[in-house]
Order: structure tokens, then sequence, then C-alpha cells
């Protein structure tokens, strides 16, 4: 028996690990996860799988890549963010080995916060100093004149706000793997960079409510009484609202942009979670271990957010996955009324609601691959989500 | 089970109906101050403003659609009932679809059918209504597959000419798709919720008691878990409403009918505030009166739960 096993074995198994092998018996679940992962990268690298700058191209006998010179500001932070986001993953897993599992929250707790404050940091040091190229150079046209060499391309060689007339409504072809639309982007390429839309927004809603509700669930949990009674019908309150009427009438005051749209949604749909762990904190007012914590005269928010929450936190997990999978259906329903980001930014609604054109034709690949990469993105949310709550329910453990 | 009645008990109807009120009308503030620094500036303080607005909503007065040149509850009064009747029918077939299927899925819990049903069911659940609505459009109403069903509006050209019979099969041909669209996701949701209520339910022990005592399966699952599980399917009643008017908004606009939903799209794309703002209430009092049914339906569905002494 090696060392590490034998450390592992007196540690004995840890919630999370509990879960995590539960969640990971089922091969759809862990088929799930890997394809929102697959996304994730796609959005990532959404520049390097589609673009209509080359790699590298030889002009004149000297080597230039543009595809990097023509990275965006925004490409820059979500690289960033992306590498921190994988290393936090490499984290976790190093914890899981080598920490104690007592520790192991409030170490992985200091690690998010240092990551993220990086990326945070970083984003606003790209923002400042990166600066805004715009390179209008049509490459291809180099290339077709023989001016230009050596060309290496990214798989599909188009950029999403390409608009080209003559190429408008094609059905899928060799060279338009999946058609192209009304101005004649390429549709493959605005899915790709479209997908970056859609994940983003889930996570940052979904963030901003879990927040909220998470916030007023533990007080309204922790206090009881008055301020519960208060509280639940002011939740009530918000349940009762048509959020998508709501969130149509807010968006018609406010201008259209991707991050009001985040906030509406998060702000809109908290009350869920406030339920959760307001139940949950219901039940754990009373353990020991809070009871405690409160004669040691901690303060309320060491009380609430360090012993209360880790132990309460896992319905919102999966409530969490549910909400992404809502947020994004919203998003998509919002641009596919037209009230999304405006365009040729990509956005999966918005490339559904071309389906149908101007003239009344209905174009089944402007339809079918962008609902399609809805559907499986909400379903694999969903199916994950799914999947975690079984593995969190303690009686089917037992069976 | 302790948490949706938890969550049921505290609801007595007036608090209720009285609470949403205050919200609606702290909404409604934000609405009237947005639309009157739009359109007058901030001549106004803003509870003035507030107030004359309540006044006239009471009287049912929302002022003139812009778009229209109408005054705003005439458009209304045209538009809510086609919403309604969408919803109203979309309603019912969800529960009557999803209650007796929940329960067939959780008799024959991990069976065949079980399994398939909720592969099938969760599937549903994630489908994109507006795709499904394209899709079905594109493909059964389009010149280019098949034209089974008319791809627009509620009733054909010349439908006020026909007597009543063909005029109702006409009016039904038309609401096919679109009542289609509007239930599948919710009966979708309600079946997997009806399933666990009574999976749960028919692991407890009263239920064995009851089969100890020799009842028949039919009495036992009706009568013993059927009853005890359908309050968590009322409180979704609560939730699956304001879904559901959500969700016609998109229908309505996929498949051009002239409701609530499309007059809310329209006069948002205009900017035509009196009739957001007029809508946007109308909803929310269609939700609380969803709430107060659903309140109701407690009361008669669960005696252990009585509106005299709670809170």
């Amino acid at each position: 028996m090696s060392k590490q096993s034998q450390e592992k074995s007196k540690w004995g198994t840890s919630y999370g690990e509990l879960v995590w092998r539960e969640f990971s018996k089922s091969w759809l679940a862990r088929f799930c996860l890997g394809f929102i992962f697959f996304l994730f990268a796609v959005a990532v690298f959404a520049p390097f799988l589609a673009n209509d700058k080359p790699f590298a191209i030889r002009i004149d006998e000297q080597l230039h890549f543009p595809i990097f010179r023509n990275l965006k500001v925004s490409d820059y932070c979500i690289f960033l963010a992306a590498i921190f986001g994988y290393l936090q993953v490499l984290l976790i897993r190093r914890n899981h080995k080598r920490v104690d599992p007592s520790i192991r929250p409030a170490i992985l707790w200091r690690q998010i916060c240092i990551n993220s404050s990086i990326v945070v940091i970083g984003t606003i040091l790209i923002l400042i100093f990166v600066p805004r190229r715009l390179d209008a150079t049509d490459y291809k046209a180099l290339i077709a004149s023989g001016k230009a060499t050596n060309a290496v391309f990214a798989p599909i060689p188009y950029g999403y706000d390409r608009t080209n007339l003559k190429l408008r409504e094609q059905p899928p072809s060799r060279q338009h793997w999946l058609g192209t639309d009304d101005v004649g982007a390429d549709v493959l390429c605005r899915l790709l960079h479209g997908s970056r839309i859609s994940l983003s927004v889930g996570f940052v809603a979904v963030g901003i409510s879990a927040v909220i509700g998470v916030i007023a669930g533990a007080i309204l949990g922790y206090f009881g009484g008055k301020v519960d009674f208060i509280g639940m019908r002011v939740v009530e309150i918000m349940m009762a609202i048509p959020v998508f009427f709501l969130i149509i009438t807010i968006v018609a005051f406010f201008p259209r942009s991707l991050l009001n749209i985040m906030i509406i949604i998060g702000i809109t749909s908290w009350t869920s979670y406030a339920r959760f762990i307001r139940a949950e904190f219901f039940k754990l007012r009373k353990q020991d271990f809070v009871q405690a914590a409160i004669s040691l005269g901690l303060p309320l928010r060491s009380i609430l957010f360090r012993h209360m929450l880790p132990n309460g936190i896992a319905p919102v997990l999966v409530n969490v996955t549910f909400g992404i999978a809502g947020a994004i259906f919203i998003e998509a329903a919002l641009s596919f009324l037209g009230f999304g980001v405006a365009p040729p930014t990509p956005s999966w609604g918005q490339m559904l609601s071309l389906g149908v054109s101007t003239t009344g034709r209905f174009l089944w690949w402007l339809s079918l691959f962008p609902g399609l990469a809805i559907f499986l993105t909400v379903l694999a949310y969903n199916l994950v989500g799914e999947s975690l709550r079984d593995a969190i329910d303690p009686k089917l453990r037992i069976q | 089970m302790v948490f949706a009645i938890s969550r049921a008990a505290p609801g007595d109807p007036v608090s209720l109906s009285m609470g949403p009120g205050g919200q609606m009308d702290a909404e409604r503030a934000v609405n009237v101050r947005e639309t009157r620094m739009k359109l007058y500036g901030l001549d106004k303080p803003i509870h003035v403003q507030y107030a004359n607005w309540l006044r006239r909503v009471v009287r049912l007065d929302f002022g003139d659609s812009i778009k229209h040149h109408r005054p705003v509850s005439e458009l209304i009064k045209e538009k809510l009932p086609i919403t309604l009747i969408l919803n109203i029918i979309a309603f019912v077939i969800i529960y009557a679809v999803s209650l007796p299927l929940g329960v067939l899925t959780a008799v024959q819990h991990r069976q065949f059918f079980d399994r398939v049903s909720s592969i099938v069911l969760f599937m549903l659940w994630s489908l994109p209504v507006m795709w499904i609505g394209q899709m079905l459009i594109g493909y059964f109403c389009g010149p280019t597959f098949k034209s089974w069903f008319p791809p627009a509006g509620l009733s054909s050209n010349y439908a006020d000419q026909l007597p009543f019979f063909p005029w109702l099969a006409d009016r039904l041909w038309h609401l096919v798709l679109p009542v289609l669209c509007l239930t599948y996701t919710g009966f979708a949701y309600l079946t997997k919720q009806v399933r666990a209520g009574m999976l749960d339910n028919l692991r407890a022990d009263y239920v064995r008691t009851a089969r100890a005592k020799g009842l028949s399966n039919i009495v036992v699952i009706f009568r013993h878990a059927f009853r005890n599980s359908i309050i968590p399917v009322i409180t979704i009643m609560a939730t699956l409403l304001p879904a559901m008017l959500g969700g016609s908004v998109i229908i309505e606009r996929i498949f051009s009918i002239p409701g609530m939903g499309l007059l809310a799209f329209e006069a948002v794309t205009t900017r035509d505030y009196n009739v957001v703002m007029a809508v946007a209430t109308i909803g929310g009092v269609l939700n609380l009166f969803g709430l107060l049914l659903a309140d109701i339906a407690y009361a008669v569905a669960d005696p252990r739960i009585s509106f005299e002494n709670a809170v």
C-alpha cells in the first residue's frame, strides 16, 4: 500500500467525494459534464476555430500572424479567465490528494478568492493596455491576387461578422457546412462564436441570482420569526410576477446590452435559491455546531457563511445547474424576440429567429442548427443537475 | 412533504393578494418613472405621478395606446380572452396528461415504461419553445414540406361567415400547434413532479399499512398515495402560470396570434409605454388570481391546511 492511499483511508470519504462517486456512476452524467466542458473549450477557442484571418501567412517574404494580432480585448479576457478556471480545477484535484478534508473548504475558498481577483485585475489591465486594433485586410483576396502565400487558416475560415450578399441564405454545402444566413455569414462560425454569449449569460446571471438568493435565504432561515414571515412574503410576491413579462418590460426601458440581460435575469430569478437555502438553514439552526458557533460569540457573517453555508450548499448546487439551463433558455428567447445583444454579435436565439426569412421562406438550416445547439446545451445542464440531485439525495444512496 | 406544507400553510389569501399588490406597486412605480422620464422629463415628483397613475388604473383607464390611437383598456379587452383561452386549454391538457402519466410511471418505477417516458419527458423539458414552434411551422405549415396546419392566426379569412360548428373546427384546427407548443414543457415538468411525489409516498409506511390491510392496489394508489402527493402539484400550479404567460409571448409571436403576448411584444418594440405597463399589470393580476386558485385548491385537497389559524 502506497503512502498516499494510506493517508486517504485515514481521512475517510468526504461528502464531496461521496457525491462525486455517486454522480460519476452514471455514464450519462459524465458524458453531459464532458459535453459542457467541451462547449466551454469551444467558446474559449472560438477565434481559433473560426476566423477569417489566417494563423500564419507569408506576405512579401515576411511571415505574419494576423490571427493573433486581431484578437479582441474580450478574447484576451476570456483566455485569462479560462486559464485560471482550469488552474482552479487542477488545484481542486491537488487538494483532494494532499489536504486534510477538514480544512479543504477554507483552502478552496481562499484559492477561489485569489484566482478570481487575479482574473479581475488582469481583465482591468488588459482593458487598459491592450490596444484596439482593426485589421480590415482581406487576406483571401491577397492570396487570390498572388501577393501572399503559405497561408494557414482556421478550420472554418470565415469571420462571424462577414457580410457577403452574393452568398445569402445558402443551404449547407461543402464550403459552408451549415449554410449561410441572411447576410451571407457562415452559420457554423456564428454558432461557435454564439456559444460564448449563451454560456456566459448562464454563468453570470445564475451567479448574481445565487448570491442574492443565498444571502437572503440565509438571513431568513437563520433569524426565522418575523424576519422570515416578511421575507417569505416578498419571495412569494417575486414568484408571482410573470418573470418573462417583467424581463421584457425592463428590457424595453433599458438599452440593449449583454450585461443588462444578465443582470435582469439574475435579479428576477433569485427566489428559488432563497427558498432552498432557507429550508436548509431552518434544519441547521438547531444543530450543535451552530449553537457552538453562536456561543463562541462569532460574528454573524462567520456563523452564516463559514459554518452553516458549507453544510447547506448542496441543494443550491443542483438548483444552480437548472438555473443555468433556464438562463440560457431565457436569453435565447429574448434574442429570438429581438431584445438580445445587437447584431452582428452572434447569439443562438437571434440566429434561430432568422429561420423564417423576411420573405416568409422557411430556411431549415437556420432553424435546425441553432435550435439544436440550444437544446443540447440546456439538456446537458439539466441532466447534470438531475444526476447531481440523485447523487445528493441520501435516500437513493442507501438502496 | 414538510417543506411543501410549510410553503403552503402561511399563504392566507387575503395577505397574499394584499402583499403582491404592494409589490406590483413598487414595480409600477419604477415603470412609471422610467416612462415619464422618457416622455416628459422629470417635471413632477414621483409619488405624485405614481398616485395619479394608480388612480387611473383603479378605474381601468390605462391611457391611450400611442401606436393604435385607441384606449389601452379597449385593446386589452379584445386580446385578453384569446390569451386566456389559449392558456386555459393548455393548462387543462397539461394536468389531464401529466397526472395519470405521473401516477403510471411511479407505479411502474424502474420498469421499461418508466425509463422510456422519463427520458422522453426530460428531452421535452429541455426543448426550446421557439425552436419547436418554428420547426413545426416550417415542416407542417409551409409550402416547403407538408401543409397540414395553418401557419398563423386564430381563424381563416372567411371564418366569420361560417356556422358555429365549422367555425369551432376551424378555430381548433388553428389552435393545435400553439397549444402543443404551450403544453409540452409544462407537462414534462409536472409529470416529473407527480412521479417524484408518488414515489415518495408509495415508499411511505402508511402505504405499506394500507396494503397490509388488504386494500386493492387501485385504492391504495389513488386514495392513499395520490391524495398525499397532490399538494406539491398544486404548488407547481402557482409557478407554472407565470411561466406559461411568458411562454405565450413567444408562441403568440411565432404563430402571430393576436393575443396579449403579441400585444406586449409589439408594444415593447414600438415603445408604446402605456400598453407595456397595462399588460404587465394585467399579467400580475392574472397571476394573483392563479395563486388564489392554488390556495383554495390546497384547502380542498388537504384538510390539514386551514386558513382560519394561519399566522
